[in-house]
């Protein structure tokens, strides 16, 4: 057999080649149409920046992200702590409680938001029967964030559980006989050991939230519209490759920016941390 | 002699080959060949749910007699038709549009018809264009929730506008396709008079409509419209008669106000490039054919455009039938051919609107 | 930790497994529903919705080409990502590292960017709608996944297992097909799985290249959700809950299992 053939980097070069044509070329002419279409220039950012209601699109992305990852860690991490802490039994109760939702399909789980958040849904039922009064929940910020912190949930809780469960119980144990007092030794011991978990689970879900299109689409109305939304209609229903392709660009490299910097963090923190591995 | 009679028999003969070859041709609507489109495919794109359902119903005796594989797709999208016809690869074969898109994008998206292709003659006088024939008729109606106001119900558009003696959400269409007849009513709802309404002030409407602030909802399809009145969302909806009826037979406690509603028609059209002409137009010659027009009123309540329609309806679809005398006249027809010269503006306008500017 | 404090964190995780599973389950109910309307709760009963997804060519022709569309990505993707994942395991650190940050990029780059990319591409090649646009746009989406799995397996594999086969006079291909590929199967196996899943769950880019004529499960659920009441939605939603949830049960219960003997 040649010797070049042996070489392993051919053995990516399909990959890369698939890369290239289906993602690469694509997001290429993204970028361009976006500079392009219809006419030469910076036209679509400008259109972008100066429109109230795309800055306004733009912040409320980022803030049904945000809140969406902190809602996520506040119900994850307990939970993925938990997974630690029982029995090889109810681990896999607990593991199948995360894994149902993870691989059943993103739009049937909208699907039963719809119906929850519904007026006449089960959650205003339950609402109206503790005496409150009915909420608007579905085509509202507050409904999409109740869905998309449902369906990203498991993407904070893996990470958070890969991390947790790697670490050593002892170094806890020892502060305590040490004499720390439990949540001393929990907020000096145990968070900053399981922090990559954290700051992993923290981006994706953050990530994800950003280019979130299905459960905005359907949960939210015209006026709870997300990014992703907003483009596919100008591209869509408008035939605004340009606009569309600008606001993608936009969106992608809001996402790139924060990779960046959360690569940076993760990179100072594996040097702290560095050889516990 | 001889030649003459030649000639004669020769002129007889062309004649024979003519008749018959015209007989042959002119369409009859509600009829196909047997067995003439076996092994074809054709996609009929329309705006779904039970108008949908009942068009394809309409069409099982075409499917049948013809062969013809049929495929249902949608809701409609004038940029997906230009993204098809742009890129020479058209995929929708014959497309239900509303009122106005079929002459503003005529000959560009949607081809010009061949009115030798399809039976035209029982159609209402007026409603055939140049690049359409009606699919049916129907309403767009003002619903209010039973419940929320008793006693003084809503009476009108005005009521629609006015949350100090109507308090509640209300819920309008919100697809990127503009809805010029609202447009007209919130006009005529802030006081502008009748006579004046056009050149019409696009702005002042939206911004009537803008002034119901948080009371205002969007549907953005028909299905979201629908779901909104069973599961009580909204206290006042306005409607496409249809799904209004589909709600009610699905217990969605509303009544419909008739007193102005709007009379808007729906229509069959052949996008530019589709890959089998003739097959589409013998889809539409069948679709407003008389027993199909039948059915597909049976099913959705939608009034039939063939004018010797008796389709069979129980007593909720004869409520909402609006081809009757007193319906007629109480509806409100819009200026067409003025938002056919301004869709451009109107269009924009609209989209920003319903964008949250 | 005090004896309260574990009672109100297995509250909190229960209450958090609930909300997990749960909401999903209202759709159960609905696929039963008498009427033609997704309002909670459903009056009747009946199997009509069921029945739908057999006789409505909408339904049960997306299914059919889901399946297709996914079987095929699995096979591309996984050869494919596999191919790449032994490449990357045998490359050094520093272009292997800087590889394999490229090649995860699907993973992270909105659905919707993408989407109008390949849309784009699609409408000036005529590919909108075809099977070979399908697998190209969803092969590329999956093979992050199995690239992942795959590596992992070859993360923990010893290479000198190879060394001692080829030691023993066995050629390349002989080595990678009786050593290799048995020891790295399950991160393959795995990986084939994540690659059906990608293929069957993705919706956006086929959102945007669907044609009537060929249109994915995810799509049909998509346009019912928008354009119908339709309870057939919950129906199928019903059935993939089901499948999923013994598949995943299954599987764990073999993974435990096989762990334990």
């Amino acid at each position: 057999m040649p010797k070049l053939l042996r070489q392993p980097a051919w053995l990516v070069l399909p990959a890369i080649l698939l890369l290239v044509v289906a993602l690469g070329y694509p997001l290429l002419q993204v970028v361009i149409r976006s500079f392009t279409d219809p006419e030469p220039g910076l036209g679509n950012y400008t259109w972008f920046f100066s429109r109230p209601v795309n800055m306004t699109v733009f912040w409320r992305t980022f803030e049904v992200a945000g809140w969406v990852t902190v809602l996520c860690l506040v119900l994850g991490y307990p939970y993925a702590w938990l997974m630690t802490a029982v029995g090889p039994n109810m681990r896999l109760l607990l593991i199948l409680c995360v894994l149902v939702p993870f691989w059943v399909s993103g739009v049937v789980r909208t699907l039963a938001w719809v119906i929850l958040l519904q007026d006449s849904g089960v959650i205003n039922k339950v609402i109206m029967a503790l005496g409150f009064e009915k909420v608007r929940l579905i085509r509202t910020q507050t409904g999409v964030i109740i869905g998309m912190t449902q369906v990203l949930l498991p993407f904070m809780i893996m990470p958070l559980y890969a991390v947790m469960r790697g670490i050593d119980l002892r170094l806890v144990q020892a502060a305590r006989s040490l004499g720390a007092r439990p949540v001393l030794a929990f907020l000096q011991v145990y968070l900053p050991l399981s922090l990559p978990g954290v700051f992993g689970g923290a981006v994706i879900v953050f990530i994800l939230g950003l280019g979130f299109y299905i459960t905005p689409a359907l949960l939210g109305g015209p006026r709870a519209t997300m990014l992703s939304t907003l483009a596919q209609q100008q591209v869509l229903q408008q035939l605004n490759w340009g606009k569309g392709g600008a606001m993608g660009v936009i969106l992608l490299a809001s996402t790139l920016v924060l990779l960046a910097i959360a690569a940076r963090f993760t990179r100072r923190r594996y040097q702290i941390s560095g050889g516990s591995k | 002699m001889k030649r003459t009679a030649k000639v004669a028999l020769q002129a007889g003969l062309l004649m024979t080959i003519g008749l018959a070859a015209q007989a042959q041709d002119a369409p009859v609507a509600g009829e196909v060949a047997e067995g003439s489109l076996a092994g074809k495919t054709l996609t009929f794109v329309s705006y779904g749910g039970i108008y949908q359902d009942g068009q394809i119903a309409s069409l099982q005796d075409f499917v049948t007699k013809s062969g013809v594989t049929l495929l249902s797709d949608g809701p409609t999208e004038v940029a997906k038709i230009q993204a098809q016809v742009e890129s020479g690869d058209v995929q929708w074969d014959v497309v239900d549009t509303g009122t106005l898109t079929p002459y503003v994008y005529c000959g560009t998206l949607f081809q010009k018809l061949d009115l030798t292709k399809i039976d035209t003659s029982n159609i209402p006088e007026g409603q055939v264009g140049e690049c359409s024939v009606p699919a049916m008729n129907y309403g767009t109606v003002l619903m209010y929730k039973k419940s929320t106001y008793g006693d003084n119900p809503p009476k009108g558009w005005a009521d629609f506008f006015d949350t100090e003696n109507f308090p509640g959400t209300r819920a309008m269409p919100g697809d990127s396709e503009p809805d010029t007849t609202l447009v007209e009513i919130a006009l005529l709802a802030d006081g502008v008079p009748k006579d004046q309404l056009f050149p019409a002030d696009v702005d002042r409407a939206l911004n009537k409509f803008r002034g119901l602030g948080e009371d205002l909802i969007f549907w953005k399809t028909g299905a979201e419209s629908q779901q909104m009145m069973e599961s009580g969302e909204a206290d006042m909806v306005i409607a496409w008669s249809g799904r209004a009826m589909a709600a009610q037979k699905n217990g969605a406690e509303y009544e419909p106000v008739w007193q102005d509603w709007i009379v808007v028609m729906d229509q069959l059209t052949i996008p530019v490039g589709v890959k089998d002409p003739d097959a589409s137009y013998a889809l539409i010659n069948a679709a407003i054919g008389k027993r199909a027009q039948e059915i597909m009123t049976e099913q959705t309540s939608y009034s039939p455009i063939h004018k010797d329609a008796q389709p069979q309806v129980d007593e909720l679809l004869q409520k909402w039938l609006t081809n009757t005398p007193e319906k007629v006249a109480m509806g409100y027809q819009q200026n067409i051919p003025y938002w056919i010269e301004n869709y451009d503006e109107v269009e924009t306008k609209w989209g920003e609107f319903i964008a949250g500017n | 930790m005090t004896r309260l404090q574990r009672i109100l964190i297995w509250i909190f995780c229960a209450g958090v497994a609930l909300w997990l599973v749960a909401p999903t389950l209202v759709i159960v109910p609905i696929s039963f529903a008498e009427k033609k309307s997704l309002a909670f709760p459903p009056d009747g009963f009946s199997l009509q919705w069921y029945a739908n997804i057999l006789n409505s060519p909408d339904w049960s022709g997306s299914i059919v080409s889901s399946l297709k569309i996914a079987a095929i990505v699995a096979v591309v993707a996984t050869v494919i990502g596999t191919l790449a994942a032994m490449g990357l395991a045998k490359m050094k650190a520093g272009p292997g590292g800087i590889l394999r940050a490229i090649l995860i990029t699907p993973m992270i780059v909105p659905g919707v960017v993408l989407a109008i990319g390949i849309y784009a591409v699609y409408l000036d090649h005529q590919m909108v709608g075809t099977l070979v646009g399908y697998v190209l746009a969803h092969s590329m989406l999956a093979i992050p996944f199995v690239i992942i799995a795959v590596g992992a397996s070859l993360a923990v594999f010893d290479t000198r297992l190879e060394t001692a086969a080829a030691s023993l006079g066995a050629s390349r291909i002989t080595t990678f097909f009786t050593v290799t590929l048995p020891l790295i199967a399950p991160g393959i196996l795995s990986g084939l799985l994540f690659a059906f899943v990608t293929s069957f769950d993705e919706v956006i880019v086929a959102l945007f290249i669907n044609s009537p004529t060929l249109k994915t499960l995810p799509v049909q659920i998509f346009a019912s959700m928008t354009r119908d009441s339709d309870p057939t939605v919950a129906a199928v939603g019903t059935l993939i809950f089901v499948l999923t949830s013994f598949t995943i049960a299954v599987g764990l219960w073999l993974g435990t299992r096989r762990r334990r003997s």
